[in-house]
């Protein structure tokens, strides 16, 4: 795994308006206007998030020199969606093997508890 | 402190869990290392080297064994707030030039014997992901980072 890859993937997806971006994108390719429209934000910004979402790969640019279509590359999103997967089950299971043992904890507190109250 | 950026820039991934005990037990669970040791990890994955000096400044280390028989490369941090029913902790691998993570616990009360564990981490640098990543885990999503889920499902690659 390309540490610098996942870094671009993930900065990429840290703002609010490439993730919206690419939520527009999965209905289809669009141009930069059509980007443009929903948004309120101005041409340049549009495209210097759009710069940001082509470096991670997320996106790719069509020849037509005129329009250039973005299009979705959702296959640059594996390895992001991986690796948080593999993190919230390292937490789960670790969380999980944490409720069996605060229960242990639990009954030895209680039965600890017990002889204090006979020993007085 | 200020270990990272804003969270509406660098949104937490946050894990919440019930659990059938006071706050108190919760929080001796993380507080201790004798405790710690017992839970902290994946099956398979045992703690195998832990150094905890729990107290505000104070650092902590730990390493876990594979089904390898190798141990992997430890990893740590200091902790930064210790308040009441919350930690805060930061966390890396010992390789240069690995990205930290902030990671807070907070152990909120439903009732007398019952508390709900939120845990969040504030992704530093991705570098983290990768290191994690060469454990060899498997799928399993149940992210905080709700809208990069719906993004993931909705492109189902």
């Amino acid at each position: 795994m390309q540490t610098a890859q996942l870094d671009r993937v993930f900065g990429a997806l840290a703002d609010p308006t490439r993730r919206a971006i690419l939520a527009r994108l999965t209905a289809g390719e669009a141009s930069v206007t059509d980007l443009v429209a929903p948004f309120r934000l101005s041409q340049p910004t549009i495209s210097k998030h759009l710069k940001v979402l082509e470096g991670a790969g997320l996106v790719s640019r069509g020849r037509d020199a005129q329009f250039r279509p973005v299009r979705l590359e959702g296959a640059a999103l594996a390895p992001a969606a991986q690796w948080l997967g593999d993190y919230a089950k390292f937490w789960g299971e670790s969380f999980d093997r944490l409720d069996a043992y605060v229960q242990d904890l639990k009954r030895k507190e209680r039965r600890h508890g017990a002889v204090k109250k006979r020993q007085r | 402190m200020a270990p990272s950026k804003s969270d509406s820039d660098n949104p937490p991934f946050v894990i919440s869990r019930d659990y059938d005990a006071p706050p108190r037990l919760l929080f001796k669970a993380f507080a201790e290392r004798q405790h710690i040791m017992k839970w902290f990890g994946p099956v398979g994955w045992p703690v195998t080297m832990c150094e905890m000096d729990f107290r505000t400044g104070g650092r902590w280390r730990m390493a876990m064994t594979g089904p390898s028989g190798v141990q992997n490369t430890p990893f740590g941090g200091t902790y930064l707030e210790m308040p009441d029913r919350k930690i805060v902790f930061d966390n890396g691998f010992e390789v240069p030039g690995a990205g930290r993570m902030v990671m807070t616990v907070t152990f909120e009360p439903l009732d007398a014997n019952r508390t709900r564990l939120v845990f969040s981490t504030q992704f530093g640098s991705a570098e983290m992901r990768a290191e994690h990543l060469g454990m060899g885990f498997e799928q399993g999503l149940g992210s905080g980072l709700e809208q990069l889920d719906d993004l993931v499902r909705s492109l189902a690659v």
